[in-house]
């Protein structure tokens, strides 16, 4: 072992210093005693990938502004590249998000992709393909994906049917689509409220049990 | 028919609910008990002796999960798994939505550590798992050796004991319930430093003879945490720069409580009391800092002053308007609470006490330290056989309070062998 005269401290684990007082220690040849700690090389996160595409993001908007500048047009088309790379980015920001497993991302993409599809269908002029087809397709798509994601990650049944609940209720929203007569084109809503109706049916009949368990556990005060 | 399997899930208790929302990156609450052997770790042999003790602790087989309101333990069927050391001393355990054990288990050379987030148990709870782990390893790697006395295993209490939320169990017998606690409300000196890289926590350990620093304490006729609490408030005013000498030194000392409320839970069961020393108005001699931190103690370890403590805690937890509060409000109003409540703390010491194990093993274990993640420079401490180890945890560069500490002790001829993971 290793003896600091200044701290008058034994000291264990080969040092050039002494851990208190860094003076240099004397060299001692004793040195059978294995090391107490591992050194642990510091942790570099790269996020080399994110802020490359950051770094695209801002100069596109940068150049597009300054081509409108230079060359105006009369569609405000910058803005659209704005709004654009805003979308990508919500989409993106959830789906890299650490931690949130797979059904709760899915129904995270349900949301940004229908209230995206709203904004630019009223931006680019109202043609209603929003709610005629994005809506209620993203509403059925979500639930053969959620279904199928399940399977393929053998993901318990608890960790999914809250999130199959939830996108089953949005799925039957388009119903009021039809009821105000928003819509032109009926068959994507009325497929997405069947399919709906039919999955939560599945829910309660056979896992009725644990929705309450997970509502039981969850909503606890 | 298929066997249905009901998930299994429990509230946290009192003393737990602060944990997860203050989480920061320098402090994870996050607190490590290690062994030290003789011989040198056989990976294979612990991952056994980890297989049988998980067994008398299902309460560790839980996952921290969010609901709308709580936090709350739910059984999982993960299996916990023996690692050699890869990460730093006390690296973060609960990340948010990532659904793994509470705790790890790691080993390096002749050491075995577990590492326990604070809201799954206290040290006391978890120093008992580690005991278990202990006594599985010993009794398999040195079975031939031990063959004609293998002492028997002591479970201590039931699995239901051990799993008992006894902060819940004691509630409406607290006495003293209309009693204001007196705590002073006044700032506290708060010792600043550079930040160790990426916020690693700087662990240096101070091994010694426990009979060398007891007769030490008997000579100023106190008692060994007395002694030691004094040490550090005075290693603190050496150490403090003469400006701040108007602000109190305030240490916080947690209290295991299963020795007042006669619990036998493995999950946490400890309040704190704030031991103050103002230098300002008081001498800065060793004698005179004992004097006042033994009053303080003698006051603070009263069963009247834990419950009247006690009870103000816990009725903030029973309080309906809190418990609507959804989980992200909570855990916004926790942690300025908690801010509120650091600003009129130093720092904390905390003594685990002795480790028993069965003398049969005595040859075989160096050993126990105990270590926590910190926001300053702090003590804990645990002693086995006549092995006290004094662990200094830091997320500050500067190691001068460690220094005036232990040269304290060593100028009074107690010889300490210092490591340190930097």
């Amino acid at each position: 072992m290793q003896y600091c005269n200044h701290c008058k401290i034994y000291i264990k684990n080969k040092r050039e210093r002494c851990t208190l007082c860094e003076n240099i220690l004397p060299d001692s040849n004793d040195y059978k005693d294995s090391k107490t700690f591992p050194i642990i090389s510091p942790f570099y996160e790269s996020h080399l990938v994110i802020k490359i595409l950051v770094f695209i993001s801002i100069a596109a908007i940068v150049i597009s502004f300054a081509i409108n500048i230079i060359f105006p047009a009369t569609v405000n088309w910058p803005l659209l590249v704005i709004f654009g790379l805003l979308s990508i980015w919500l989409g993106l920001i959830v789906i890299l998000r650490r931690g949130y497993h797979m059904p709760k991302k899915i129904v995270w993409q349900v949301f940004i992709i229908s209230l995206l599809s709203i904004f630019w269908d009223w931006k680019i002029g109202w043609k209603g393909w929003s709610l005629n087809y994005v809506i209620p397709i993203t509403c059925v798509s979500a639930m053969i994906i959620m279904y199928i994601t399940a399977k393929i990650l053998r993901l318990g049944s608890r960790d999914y049917i809250t999130y199959a609940l939830i996108d089953g209720f949005l799925g039957i929203v388009p119903i009021l689509f039809i009821v105000f007569n928003w819509v032109n084109v009926i068959y994507p809503s009325i497929i997405s409220i069947a399919t709906s109706i039919i999955s939560i049916a599945a829910i309660f009949i056979f896992q009725g049990e644990d929705i309450k368990l997970e509502l039981n556990k969850r909503m606890h005060i | 028919m298929k066997q249905k399997k009901t998930i299994k899930w429990r509230r946290l208790d009192n003393a737990s609910k602060i944990f997860p929302a203050t989480i920061t990156s320098i402090d994870t609450k996050v607190f490590r008990l290690s062994c030290e052997l003789y011989d040198t770790i056989d990976p294979e042999i612990l991952q056994k002796s980890l297989d049988l003790t998980i067994e008398s602790f299902p309460l560790y087989k839980s996952v921290l999960r969010r609901g709308i309101f709580w936090y709350y333990f739910e059984s999982s069927d993960i299996k916990p798994e023996v690692e050699i050391e890869s990460l730093p001393v006390c690296a973060p355990i609960y990340i948010k939505e990532k659904r793994n054990l509470l705790f790890r288990v790691i080993y390096y050379n002749k050491r075995i550590n577990l590492e326990v987030f604070h809201a799954l148990t206290d040290g006391s709870g978890s120093m008992w798992f580690m005991e278990t782990l202990i006594y599985h390893y010993m009794t398999i790697r040195y079975k031939d050796k031990l063959s004609d006395d293998i002492p028997k295993i002591n479970y201590k209490a039931s699995i239901s004991e051990k799993m008992d939320d006894s902060f819940e169990k004691i509630h409406n017998k607290i006495e003293n319930r209309n009693k204001k606690s007196k705590r002073n409300k006044e700032k506290a000196y708060h010792i600043k430093g550079n930040k160790n890289d990426e916020n690693r926590t700087r662990l240096i350990e101070g091994s010694m003879s426990v009979k060398s620093v007891l007769d030490l304490a008997h000579k100023y006729n106190t008692t060994l945490t007395v002694f030691l609490t004094s040490l550090f408030f005075y290693s603190i005013y050496k150490e403090m720069p003469s400006n701040k000498v108007i602000y109190p030194v305030i240490l916080s000392v947690p209290i295991n409580l299963r020795q007042y409320y006669e619990s036998a839970t493995a999950r946490n069961f400890f309040s704190t009391m704030n031991i103050s020393y103002d230098f300002n108005k008081n001498s800065p001699e060793l004698e005179s800092i004992i004097e006042s931190v033994n009053d303080s103690f003698k006051r603070g370890l009263t069963k009247e002053e834990i419950s009247i403590h006690l009870y103000k805690l816990m009725s903030l937890e029973k309080n309906p308007f809190t418990r609507i509060i959804p989980l992200g409000l909570k855990d916004l109003t926790l942690k300025i609470a908690n801010h509120i409540n650091d600003r009129r703390i130093t720092t904390t010491i905390s003594n685990i006490g002795q480790i028993k194990m069965p003398t049969e093993f005595q040859d075989y274990i160096h050993q126990f330290s105990i270590c926590v993640s910190a926001r300053r420079p702090q003590i804990t401490l645990c002693s086995y056989k006549d092995n006290l180890v004094i662990s200094f945890t830091s997320p500050f560069e500067e190691t001068d309070i460690q220094r005036t500490f232990f040269k304290y002790l060593t100028s009074n001829n107690i010889e300490v062998t210092i490591t340190s993971n930097f």
